[in-house]
């Protein structure tokens, strides 16, 4: 490399660094600046004004959805980052400090656009909802400068962390490692002071009856809804992280020219398909917290979201989470291929393909049906006298736990595909293992069918149970796994790379569908509100207070991904630009050779 | 001619979500519109213009549906269908009209047993029925069975307050007391809690749970409820008559004022 060209880098880091400080003292000072604007503006009571063409809801639906995205991905994937960092730096494996740099590149090129959008959100509301903006204001304006302060805080330590990757490395190590777990507490405090404005708008708190603030800012904050939906979001951004990354390496994996890039583009998709699995796993429970709150905090508002207007809305999350199911499952059998010895588990796969495709079904099958007077007569009302017992949350409990179940057992047999175990106990410790996943069957199975027989309020703690009974057998299963195939004999290393090319488009698939699925339950969120910007305090008074129909809805989820998707390739193809003509990748990060494999542990 | 990848990726993308968008579309489509606004207020309305704007009220800015249905029972609530008839017996003394009208905008104070306290008030946020539409609705469930005799008269001028200017305009109640006295008098001058639980106060399961009571009822309920137990009714699964009427002799103003204020601190 001439010195040319090695300084370059450098000038590039510093030019960018300026940039993106000036960027983020411009938005921390509109942030600052905007609630006195929005107060200003207020007081010449224009509640609403007409964002050209598209109308201000659309615009701002639009660009929140957007920012949401944007944020989720960049809280998201530095979760997952800082611990594959530690995996790679307490094993001395430089893959994983490779694919960990990789991902927080990744990160780092969306950080700008992410608060670029959530400026231009700023905006929207204090222009087009003048009103809406100064009530929030007068509630939650010490929070602002929390906000601001922590943005500060998290864009320095992400910066520290990406730049200070060379310079923090060898001794130093646990010092970068330390930036990076810094950099993710402070955007889960950013993601958690957020929340709490999105949630007082559903489930309003610390109120009295004239809206006004009663007492300290943290009864507002600490609303019903605002714990679950930091749980909710933090998982989900994990999830939607390791399905952006995964999609990243798939797309990086079918441009590959060489074996070596595809090998290494291989392994971080399955690592990106393991860490949203993982997530995924969980998020079903983190629903059901943030539902039961919302019932606990208003009964109506409960009832409209499951049974009124919005029913429908669950059949399409049902489809979006059964491919979720189906995708991660089929990739992790389509992985499976690709390790010598596996061969042995394929049986396993057609019974597997089963539950989770009648659990598919099961939950995407509707309570009742929208018939003709015709049809409902024939049929004896609305609900279909074979198919409605399948559209009550009993049976929709019990499958999505079968489901849960079913892709842990998938990800087991991957996990020991090439491996042949030595222990001496392995026929008690296996007998164990499928005991504990029949023991779970059983009775995620009989107290779901015992469901039926009982009052709503019983059913309801019966999902406890069964959610109880999924996570004890994982937990059961992993204690004995780990030991069990500690030092077992390898039938052959993985064949990274080699796996079918079909399997990409599954990874693909999973992140638009996530993407996707972002959109419809921010819909949901929103949705729920009705006709009120703050429930039952700030009424929408506006032109365009209709909550639409889930078509329109879906329309704008595609465009608002679509959007997104592009933004997200132009992104990465800028944050690849500098990397161009360099062997070794930004920061001199050498990409790992894979090709040949390795049979650990990923 | 070998296809980009990114073109590849890009139209395998585009039809996922166009796959998606189909579905949604091919689905049933129900908007959820804003309430309109009703007033009968100095117009001349005959009762059957009356029902027939109530049971519209009562299958949209009502949301009664979600949890009432007629001619079938319901899970979370009673059936209606001849409740016109029953309402005049439901509670001994109180017209058909007067049960109906506490039900709509008190219903906490007379529970259908096996059901649960459910109900919002219809005439706060974010039902916020106004007083012409709570007139309605009131017609047309005297109308399911029974005769239709409510007038405006009959619904007190504090009704739908709340509605009025869209939320967050209902006046404020600001009582002078203090609640920490107020839990005091609760827990020693009172004696509440020798029948209520009340948030971290333990109290023998006689009476109800108090512990959300600021959440499931209106300040005003409170008061009265203290003044004139019996008056107020009694709520459905638990004994009548057990709670004394004398609280408005033995206690002193301040004493009561703080314990509302109190009550009211618990949501």
């Amino acid at each position: 490399m001439s010195g040319a060209e090695s300084m370059r880098p450098g000038r590039a880091v510093g030019r960018s660094a300026c940039a993106a400080g000036l960027l983020l003292a411009a938005v921390v000072l509109i942030l600052l600046a905007l609630p006195v604007e929005a107060q200003q503006a207020a007081s010449k009571e224009s509640t609403y004004r007409a964002f050209p063409l598209l109308g201000s809801r659309l615009a701002v639906w639009a660009v929140a959805q957007l920012h949401l995205n944007f944020a989720a991905f960049i809280l998201g994937v530095p979760i997952f980052a800082v611990i594959i960092e530690i995996i790679g730096w307490r094993t001395g494996e430089q893959r994983y400090d490779w694919l960990s740099h990789e991902l927080v590149k990744l990160t780092f090129a969306a950080f700008s656009t992410t608060a670029l959008l959530g400026a231009l959100l700023l905006f929207l509301f204090v222009g087009y909802y003048p009103k809406f903006w100064a009530y929030m204001t007068s509630i939650f304006f010490p929070t602002y400068w929390v906000y601001a302060l922590l943005f500060f805080a998290e864009t320095f330590t992400v910066y520290l962390w990406y730049y200070g990757w060379n310079w923090l490395s060898g001794p130093r190590k646990g010092i970068h490692v330390g930036l990076g777990v810094l950099s993710n507490l402070f955007g889960t405090a950013i993601l958690v002071v957020a929340n709490s404005w999105v949630t007082f708008m559903i489930s309003p708190a610390g109120i009295d009856e004239s809206g006004a603030l009663k007492g300290g800012v943290w009864a507002a904050i600490n609303n019903f809804t605002w714990m679950p939906i930091n749980i909710h979001r933090l998982i989900a951004n994990i999830v939607f992280g390791g399905t952006i990354a995964g999609a990243y390496a798939a797309f990086r994996f079918l441009a590959a020219k060489t074996d070596e890039e595809r090998a290494r583009y291989d392994w971080m998709g399955y690592i990106g398909n393991f860490v949203a699995l993982s997530a995924f796993i969980v998020l079903p429970f983190a629903g059901y917290y943030l539902g039961r709150e919302i019932y606990a905090y208003n009964q109506t508002m409960g009832i409209t979201m499951m049974g009124g207007f919005m029913s429908w809305l669950w059949i399409i999350q049902a489809i979006l989470i059964g491919i979720l199911f189906l995708g991660s499952n089929y990739y992790l059998w389509l992985g499976m291929e690709r390790i010598p010895g596996a061969e042995r588990y394929r049986k396993y796969v057609p019974p597997m393909l089963v539950i989770l495709t009648i659990g598919f079904l099961v939950w995407a099958t509707p309570r009742s049906m929208v018939v003709t007077l015709d049809e409902a007569r024939a049929m004896g009302g609305t609900h279909h006298p074979l198919l409605g017992f399948f559209g009550v949350m009993s049976a929709k409990n019990t499958v999505v736990n079968l489901m849960i179940l079913t892709t842990f057992l998938s990800y087991i047999l991957y996990r020991r595909a090439n491996k042949i175990p030595t222990t001496p106990w392995v026929k008690t410790g296996m007998a164990i293992q499928w005991a504990a996943f029949g023991a779970a069957a059983v009775v995620v199975v009989f107290y779901g069918i015992y469901g039926y027989f009982v009052e709503s309020i019983v059913r309801i703690g019966f999902s406890v149970y069964q959610v109880l009974a999924v996570i004890g057998a994982i937990v059961v299963v992993m204690a004995l796994d780990v030991p069990m195939f500690k030092g077992a004999r390898s039938t052959g290393e993985i064949r990274w790379g080699t796996i079918a090319p079909r399997s990409q488009y599954v990874l693909i698939l999973l992140a638009v569908t996530f993407t996707w699925l972002m959109g419809l339950m921010g819909f949901a969120r929103s949705g729920i509100r009705q006709h009120w910007h703050v429930y039952g305090v700030l009424r929408d008074t506006s032109a365009e207070a209709v909550t639409p129909a889930l078509g329109y809805a879906a329309n704008v989820i595609t465009l608002v991904t679509l959007t997104f998707f592009a933004l997200v390739m132009f992104i990465f193809w800028l944050g690849g630009l500098g990397e161009k003509g360099s062997p070794e990748g930004a920061h001199g990060h050498a990409a790992p050779v894979m090709a040949g494999g390795s049979d650990r542990d990923a | 001619m070998r296809v980009p990848v990114s073109v590849k990726v890009g139209v395998f993308s585009l039809v996922v979500m166009g796959g998606y968008s189909w579905f949604a579309n091919s689905i049933p489509q129900i908007e959820s519109k804003p309430p309109q606004e009703l007033s009968l207020e100095g117009g001349n309305v005959t009762p059957a213009q009356l029902v027939k704007a109530g049971e519209e009220i009562y299958k949209t800015k009502g949301t009664c549906e979600i949890c009432h249905k007629i001619g079938q029972k319901g899970t979370r609530a009673p059936d209606l269908a001849g409740v016109g008839a029953r309402a005049a017996k439901a509670k001994p003394g109180t017209s058909a009209k007067a049960y109906l009208l506490e039900s709509l905008i008190n219903p906490g104070a007379f529970i259908v047993e096996g059901y649960p306290p459910i109900m919002p008030a219809v005439d706060k946020p974010p039902i916020a029925l106004n007083r012409s539409e709570v007139w309605a609705l009131t017609a047309f469930l005297e109308s399911l069975g029974g005769t239709v005799d409510v007038t405006l008269n009959d619904i007190p001028a504090t009704v739908g307050a709340a509605a009025a200017g869209g939320g967050a305009a209902a006046a404020e109640v600001k009582l002078p007391g203090d609640p920490k006295l107020g839990k005091t008098v609760f827990t020693t001058k009172g004696g509440c809690l020798a029948c209520h639980k009340a948030g971290d106060i333990p109290g023998t399961p006689v009476g109800p749970d108090l512990s959300q009571i600021a959440k499931i009822q209106t300040p005003d309920y409170i008061m009265k409820k203290i003044l004139d137990p019996k008056g107020m009714g009694t709520v459905s699964g638990f004994p009548p008559g057990v709670m004394p009427a004398t609280f408005g002799q033995t206690l002193t103003a301040k004493e009561y004022t703080d314990l509302v204020s109190f009550l009211l601190t618990l949501k």
